[in-house]
């Protein structure tokens, strides 16, 4: 077995580049080589929605062809008008 | 703090072995150590996990592409040292650790494709090099040798050797003590016999000798 000694103070911390520049040179440099963001990407697919209450409806066809267009209208599920229209009735029982 | 990453985007080429022997016979010799975890997969964690971690030694892992950088520098400190063990792929993480090292190491089997792959590495250190204008020491370490030499690693040391490239000197020989590293934790002094343990620890302790001793010139 060797006996080597190490000394402490000859470990000095010594400065590197790694201002945002810095890095996006590295970066390049290292895609020109095949060294790409391979970083976990989250699920794919559309997130789930945290409508996952149900009523069971059913209205004259004019209003739910109403509520359908709205709904697209806004760029909203159904759901989203029917919460609406239960908040203003509940405002108005109070 | 001084930073040694080990790097090669070939998977089995050693590098949690070769991150794990440098880390705790530094450490054994009074070094503080700081190693960083950046593999998917965790081999380094699984031998961190084993049983109760050297003296000296501190191991960290959840480290992320974007956190890379700044992990680094957190643990830079005068008068220790830190080991990151990269993935064994080409990944953006593996050129930002590289820009942020003092010494890195090339592990590779003496096989033709590890020798190729690991030539991907010594390429990017020299691009990365000119992009951020800073000399970047590196050297390959052959790992799992055997005690004949094959005509194979003969050839691709001599490769290497006339390309410039700086070879540690021992490599680091197939050992059943450092492959059970992995199995039992800790570190060759405190592990239970396993095959030629006084063998084992000479071939660590130069290794790591032979490392200091580049890292402390690339210092200066």
């Amino acid at each position: 077995m060797s006996d080597f000694k190490l000394d402490l103070g000859a470990l000095r911390r010594t400065p590197k580049p790694a201002a945002d520049t810095d890095i996006a040179k590295v970066d390049a440099a290292g895609e020109a080589r095949g060294f790409v963001d391979r970083s976990p990407r989250g699920k794919p697919g559309r997130k789930k929605s945290e409508r996952t209450g149900q009523v069971h409806a059913k209205v004259l066809p004019h209003i739910s062809e109403e509520i359908a267009n709205e709904a697209t209208r806004r760029g909203v599920v159904q759901g989203v008008i029917i919460e609406e229209a239960w908040a203003l009735y509940k405002a108005s029982q109070r | 703090m001084p930073v040694v990453v080990v790097a090669s985007s070939k998977g089995g080429a050693g590098k949690s072995t070769t991150a794990v022997l440098l880390g705790t016979e530094l450490a054994h010799k009074g070094v503080p150590v700081t190693m960083l975890d950046c593999d998917p997969n965790r081999s380094l964690s699984i031998w961190a996990d084993l049983g109760t971690l050297p003296e000296n030694v501190r191991a960290l892992n959840d480290v992320s592409e974007s956190s890379i950088v700044k992990t680094i520098k957190q643990y830079d400190v005068d008068g220790a040292v830190v080991i990151v063990d990269l993935e064994g792929v080409a990944s953006r993480m593996v050129s930002r650790a590289i820009s942020q090292a003092d010494l890195v190491l090339i592990p590779m089997r003496a096989t033709t494709l590890d020798a190729k792959i690991g030539a991907q590495s010594l390429k990017l250190i020299a691009e990365e090099e000119e992009a951020i204008n800073r000399k970047i020491a590196h050297a390959v370490v052959f790992t799992m040798t055997r005690a004949i030499r094959s005509k194979q690693q003969t050839g691709i040391e001599t490769s290497l050797r006339e390309a410039g490239i700086d070879i540690i000197e021992p490599p680091l020989m197939e050992r059943a003590a450092f492959s059970a590293l992995f199995e039992f934790g800790g570190n060759l002094h405190s592990m239970e016999k396993q095959g030629n343990m006084a063998a084992a620890i000479e071939n660590a302790e130069a290794f790591a000798m032979a490392v200091y001793k580049r890292l402390t010139e690339a210092l200066q």
